[in-house]
């Protein structure tokens, strides 16, 4: 009953805010109904403390308008599980959204589908080792290069291996923000003790990204010690870092040190015929043949890391799947020129006026004046009739911006345009030289 | 908010129109409408100019999925990172003018963790920006790979015959049609940007209500030299 209510109360505050209004601040509050009366769960502080100073008076006249009586509302941070809506088909290149087991590990990243090349070599082979032979070989064992090149990928393989060998071992995975964010909770809520004690209990402790603890004094503490505790039981720990750890500011030389202690690899950004192989792989796993111009075309085009080369592969997949079309060098160049273009350039009058008269040799003012011969008129019609075509401003605008001329003037030369444009191969020509000048 | 003056709010609560997938005019941008329907997880990315349809997009997202939650970085008054916190426990976060925070390192953090999160959760991280996203002038490389890494979409801004069928949809939607006349009416005579144009429409919808006439060039004429 107290959904639909709430659901009724949801119904009123649409009507009465506006959308965006709606969208951001009602949208994400879960309603549970609770003995008192109505429990609601905002996700963060902050939209709670918004809730609170802007809403909460309305939502409960609202809903003792539809009661008939005072419902106590109880407003707090917080979630239950949500079942997320995943009825839609996949659209993009993954296979599916991850399926998880008892750990956070991703079961899609394994040694299997890591693709190996020079660049990476080294990296695989060590990470192997490890996973093989989990906290007897190289402890920590560090992976560290550029973004997007595969170091998460590498070390949840390890994790998922080492649980493939032992199905019950302890394998946990975080980022080190979530380190610090429960680190802080546990602080909070006198709870570091139970912190400490599972954080030293596991069997395998893989933390990405250790550069961010750069700064965090008390998380590095904290950390030193879990990192120091597992190494004395023999537990595996595996990090990753963006750069060596000696060149992460802000990390403390006692860390920077023991993270030197077991094997450091690097990896490199991958080398074209790795980066193919990847693109190969990726849409192979989509269940999609690309073919090798297609993988070359875009694996030259992107060098740097491998994140951008999965999204280019998702976009061209996803061309293919809405379109029904099969997967060619024009589409991969369509998808690339959305993620790979920088961005619109602004065109403004005073751009288009100064692009045209220095196309046709004439000066700017020539534009803005009264003469009508045609040397100077059939330009000032062009440019008129690309702003209207490259710009949002409105006719009277336009003309305006032509010495004061009248919007008619500006129909009379976009017509004028277009038929030009019909009947005279030069002025389709000029045209299409200026759009390609203004908007690349 | 309005919340006290009911007597007006009926007829408003019938005008208001909410952005959907239906009534957006997805002409030269239906790949990306179809992405953003199709739903599935990872991220997802729009850019173009102001007016193309972004905000209208992300928002039908939201519409279209219960709990979600819209965030326009510019709309918020005093806005701070933390409004990120806890957002992976919803299943489908919007996050609009995603240019405005580019190079401030506590923000370009918030948002590489949350991403991070989102995709750690399942949930689906719809993002907005007016360029791409490598073009944002974020400092933080590992959150601009990211911004790649899903689904990338630059939305194409309409031509003015697109502009004007996306006004008599939009009409259609508000309940009234637009006659083609007056759609060009405008065209020739207003800024041709979207948001001016939808607002205009807007405004003149409630007019013709209010003086219980039909949408004719004489009317606008007489209504736009008044204003």
């Amino acid at each position: 009953m107290t959904v639909s209510l709430w659901d009724q109360c949801l119904d009123r505050l649409e009507g009465e805010l506006n959308a965006q209004q709606y969208n951001t601040w009602i949208r994400p509050l879960q309603a549970h109904k609770t003995t008192e009366g109505l429990r609601l769960l905002a996700p963060n502080q902050f939209v709670r403390d918004w809730i609170n100073d802007n809403f909460l008076e309305r939502i409960r006249e609202i809903l003792a308008d539809i009661v008939g009586e005072k419902v106590p509302i109880r407003l707090e941070i917080g979630s239950q599980t949500i079942v997320s809506d995943d009825t839609s088909a996949g659209t993009s290149g993954t296979t599916t959204r991850n399926p998880r087991h008892n750990s956070t590990l991703n079961p899609n990243f394994t040694f299997e589908t890591f693709v190996e090349g020079k660049s990476n070599q080294l990296g695989r082979a060590a990470a192997m080792q490890v996973a093989e032979n989990p906290g007897k070989g190289y402890n920590p064992l560090l992976i560290y290069g550029g973004v997007g090149l595969g170091k998460t990928h590498l070390m949840h393989a390890v994790g998922n291996l080492i649980l493939e060998h032992q199905p019950d071992a302890n394998v946990v995975y975080l980022h080190s923000e979530r380190f610090v964010a429960e680190m802080v909770k546990a602080l909070q809520h006198n709870t570091i003790n139970e912190f400490k004690r599972f954080y030293r209990s596991v069997d395998a402790l893989l933390i990405d990204d250790i550069q961010f603890f750069a700064g965090k004094e008390r998380s590095q503490e904290e950390f030193f010690h879990t990192f120091n505790a597992l190494m004395e039981g023999e537990q595996q720990v595996i990090m990753t870092c963006d750069r060596y750890p000696k060149e992460v500011d802000g990390l403390e030389e006692r860390l920077k040190s023991r993270f030197g202690w077991g094997l450091p690899v690097a990896i490199e950004p991958p080398e074209l015929e790795t980066r193919v192989a990847i693109m190969k792989k990726k849409a192979q796993l989509s269940g999609i043949e690309l073919p090798d111009e297609v993988a070359f075309f875009i694996a030259k085009r992107i060098r740097s890391n491998i994140r951008e080369l999965e999204g280019a592969l998702r976009r061209v997949i996803a061309n293919a799947q809405f379109t029904g079309k099969p997967i060619t060098l024009d589409f991969a160049r369509e998808a690339l020129r959305d993620l790979l273009a920088i961005s619109d350039k602004l065109v403004t009058i005073e751009n288009i006026q100064k692009t045209v008269a220095e196309y046709y040799k004439i000066r700017v003012a020539d534009l803005h004046s009264k003469r009508r011969t045609r040397s100077i008129t059939r330009p000032r019609q062009l440019a008129m009739a690309l702003c209207k075509e490259l710009t949002s401003h409105s006719l009277p605008e336009i003309g305006d911006a032509f010495g004061g001329r009248d919007h008619t003037t500006v129909i009379h030369a976009c017509r004028k345009v277009e038929e030009l444009r019909e009947s005279d191969p030069r002025t389709s020509e000029d045209y299409a030289n200026l759009v390609r000048i203004l908007s690349t | 908010m309005g919340a006290d003056s009911s007597g007006q709010l009926p007829l408003r609560l019938q005008l208001r129109d909410s952005a959907t997938f239906d009534n957006f005019h997805d002409e030269g941008n239906e790949l990306a409408l179809q992405a953003l329907r199709a739903g599935g997880g990872d991220s997802l990315y729009l850019w173009g100019p102001a007016g193309c349809g972004k905000s209208h997009l992300l928002q039908a997202a939201c519409h279209a999925a219960p709990g979600a939650v819209y965030l326009p970085l510019g709309g918020i008054a005093g806005a701070q990172p933390a409004i990120f916190d806890g957002l992976e426990a919803i299943p489908v976060v919007a996050i609009d003018d995603l240019g405005l925070v580019a190079g401030a390192a506590d923000w370009e953090a918030a948002l590489f963790h949350l991403y991070n999160r989102i995709r750690e959760a399942g949930g689906r991280l719809l993002l907005a920006a007016e360029g791409s996203p490598a073009a944002l002038g974020f400092r933080l490389p590992d959150l601009v790979t990211r911004l790649g890494w899903g689904l990338v979409f630059r939305l194409q801004p309409l031509g003015d015959a697109g502009r004007r069928r996306a006004l008599q949809l939009r009409a259609r939607h508000r309940g009234f049609e637009l006659p083609d006349e007056v759609a060009d009416y405008l065209l020739r005579r207003q800024p041709r940007d979207m948001n001016s144009l939808f607002a205009l429409l807007e405004r003149l919808d409630e007019a013709s209500l209010a003086a219980q006439r039909r949408l004719t060039i004489p009317f606008v004429r007489g209504l736009l030299q008044r204003s």
